[in-house]
């Protein structure tokens, strides 16, 4: 018989209100701990997404804009760069790759891509690839296929891997791309998609995932979509013609939507010093959009830390609910348990060490909803995480940073302590004689 | 126990409850009463005289205006807090008519109780315990107290006022809830397991049929300040 026998006996006489009681703490800390987690994921999961890129440069009505379009697939830019520009910042601008895109087409919703090899070569979605070195040399990594291997051809294509699975297709599979995206009629474009026939693609390989938007995204030749559009204007031209090949190209079919430009970098670091004074030179450009992706995103998290921050807020209010639900539901039964008390205090239990008592119990509420909220983030977390990998195509990897997560179990400890200290005052100054009268 | 000190001692001791008026009668007011080591008195009074309270006088549970109560040689009220409370958990056992066990507790833990909060090492405890409700004749010391018979559960309250071996013990009305059979039988057990554990007895009873068995009887109103005018 101990202290702690007579608190483990008044929390099991009392099973539904101890249980209530802290199942109401974990889901507050549980709220917490995931909220804090998933804020900090989300963001080094975004960061992740931008690669190893210095700017993009489209012709977006913003830079986030453009972040968000040309990295993270939200809508297809809406305003092309001519071909003659591309080619007059290749010529005027030191860059360790300036790799063109073009969005606009998809595949059964999926994003489409169209690029150069370079794309795979050079940009990686690992923000600290160096690309003027061999992958061998460096722990970062380049694009990695589960299978086949990257297009070298017009009309081939390559799958990010959640792109694939969603598909269902596989090497040497045929596909056909539609003109638009169903994310096109978010900004009331209205696009309808309509299917590029008799211009099948053949799907040569399979990225393996890597954490970033990337992963459901299908690349295509930059090749293939100009000799698309192309053959659509010689037809307009002349419906007799059947076929249309690179020769039969023009500046005004080589419309891209964004570049991906890393300037020359210092060796051993993947930070340019040129950056200043190119972003600042092309942003003196009217018809260019120049973003700088790792900005934009923190721009982006400040935008969204001020909702963080009321949810973090509301998340510590529900934590003080829970501390007055340990102190409501100890008050209430303290009523039952005066006699109890008043019998410990005839067997020489003194008034501190029956304080103590209570102020223990609403600790132990407050340690076993702790950890059961630990248990309910973790288990939160990697719903979110499932959640955000679906439907956005980021890979999230929870974690829990040890100070924050150890503050907070701490907080809701300190809470639930002071939380018993209304009740075991009054344990405190129950009056014996009063409560060891026969009842009735 | 052999000690030539009294097991009780009380010397002028008055008290009002906090909430009579300042010019009424003391609800306690005790000239004189002193218990020697392994005596055993009744103290009799009509209903409401205040024996309960001088009884939570005695043990130090409610503060008196006025007087002293030694209890083995050592001044009750000289003590503080929870020095006072260690002092009553080892040296004062206390039975009630209501019995006052702990709920949700089995007849071992509610003795193990009163020596969790004693002076005695706890490596004594267990056994000491079981020896106790085994002479009271408790069979199945792990039962829920409330599972069992009122005459079982008066049997543990007794085995818990006697867990420590206290110089004192303070019966307050021990067989008032009791048919006459149960109730000369139980105050058998206490008187009786008192002197084996020697421990002085007060027992408070309005019972005529207790006297007999007392050597001493006390009455309340012989014992008033007011009554030696």
């Amino acid at each position: 018989m101990t202290d702690w026998t007579i608190i483990r006996r008044s929390m099991t006489s009392r099973r539904f209100s101890t249980v209530t009681t802290i199942i109401t703490v974990a889901v507050a800390v549980g709220l917490m701990l995931t909220l804090l987690s998933m804020r900090d994921s989300g963001r080094k999961a975004f960061e992740r997404g931008t690669g190893n890129m210095h700017l993009l440069v489209s012709n977006d009505s913003s830079p986030l804009v453009s972040v968000l379009d040309g990295i993270f697939y939200a809508d297809p830019p809406a305003r092309p760069i001519l071909w003659s520009k591309y080619n007059e910042l290749l010529a005027t601008y030191p860059h360790e790759y300036a790799i063109p895109t073009q969005q606009g087409d998809s595949y059964l919703g999926l994003p489409v891509m169209a690029t150069t090899p370079e794309f795979f070569t050079k940009f990686s979605p690992d923000a600290n690839y160096d690309p003027s070195k061999s992958p061998d040399t460096q722990s970062a990594s380049p694009w990695k296929l589960e299978s086949g291997r990257f297009f070298n051809a017009p009309f081939e294509v390559v799958l990010g891997a959640r792109a694939a699975r969603e598909a269902g297709v596989h090497i040497g599979d045929t596909i056909e791309l539609s003109h638009g995206t169903k994310m096109s009629s978010n900004r009331g474009t209205a696009a309808k998609p309509h299917i590029h026939s008799g211009f099948p693609y053949t799907i040569v390989g399979i990225l393996k995932p890597t954490g970033s938007s990337h992963d459901r995204a299908v690349f295509t030749d930059l090749n293939s979509t100009c000799i698309i559009h192309a053959h659509e204007r010689r037809l307009r031209d002349d419906p007799t013609i059947t076929t249309t090949t690179q020769a039969d190209l023009i500046d005004a079919d080589r419309k891209i939507t964004g570049i991906y430009l890393r300037l020359p970098t210092r060796e051993g670091s993947n930070i340019s010093p040129l950056l200043p004074t190119v972003a600042s030179k092309l942003r003196a450009d009217p018809t260019l959009t120049v973003a700088q992706p790792n900005k934009e995103i923190k721009s982006l998290f400040s935008i969204v830390s001020s909702i963080d921050q009321i949810l973090i807020a509301m998340a510590a209010a529900v934590m003080v609910s829970s501390g007055i639900a340990i102190m409501l539901a100890l008050y209430n039964s303290m009523e039952q348990r005066r006699r109890q008390i008043a019998v410990l205090r005839v067997l020489g239990c003194s008034k501190p060490r029956v304080f103590g008592l209570i102020v223990t119990e609403s600790a132990i509420i407050g340690i076993l909803g702790a950890l059961a909220g630990l248990l309910i983030a973790l288990l939160g977390t990697q719903l979110v995480a499932t959640a955000m990998k679906q439907r956005l195509g980021l890979v999230v990897e929870p974690s829990f940073d040890l100070k924050p997560t150890a503050i907070i179990l701490f907080a809701s400890l300190t809470l639930a302590s002071i939380a018993g200290v209304v009740p075991a005052l009054m344990a405190y100054r129950t009056p014996v004689a009063k409560n060891l009268r026969p009842i009735g | 126990m052999g000690d030539s000190k009294p097991a009780l001692q009380v010397d002028k001791l008055y008290f009002r409850y906090p909430s009579a008026a300042a010019d009424s009668l003391w609800n306690v007011d005790i000239r004189a009463l002193t218990l020697a080591a392994d005596e055993q008195i009744l103290l009799t009074g009509a209903s409401g005289r205040g024996k309960s309270t001088l009884l939570y006088l005695i043990a130090g549970l409610i503060e008196p205006a006025g007087g002293t109560v030694s209890v083995a040689g050592q001044d009750i009220f000289a003590m503080r807090g929870s020095h006072r409370d260690l002092f009553r958990g080892t040296s004062i056992g206390m039975i009630f008519q209501t019995f006052n066990l702990l709920h949700g507790f089995s007849a071992i833990e509610n003795v193990l109780a009163a020596l969790l909060f004693s002076t005695i090492p706890p490596k004594e405890h267990a056994a000491r315990a079981k020896k106790l409700l085994d002479q009271v004749g408790i069979d199945s010391p792990d039962r829920e107290v409330t599972q069992l018979s009122i005459g079982q559960q008066q049997r543990v309250a007794v085995a818990r006022a006697m867990a420590t071996s206290p110089a004192l013990v303070l019966a307050d009305e021990p067989t008032a809830s009791l048919d006459p059979e149960n109730a000369e039988a139980a105050m058998e057990l206490i008187q009786s397991t008192c002197r084996s554990v020697g421990a002085a007895l007060l027992c408070t009873s309005h019972d005529p049929s207790m006297s007999a068995r007392f050597a001493r009887r006390e009455s309340l109103d012989d014992l008033t300040s007011a009554a030696a005018q």
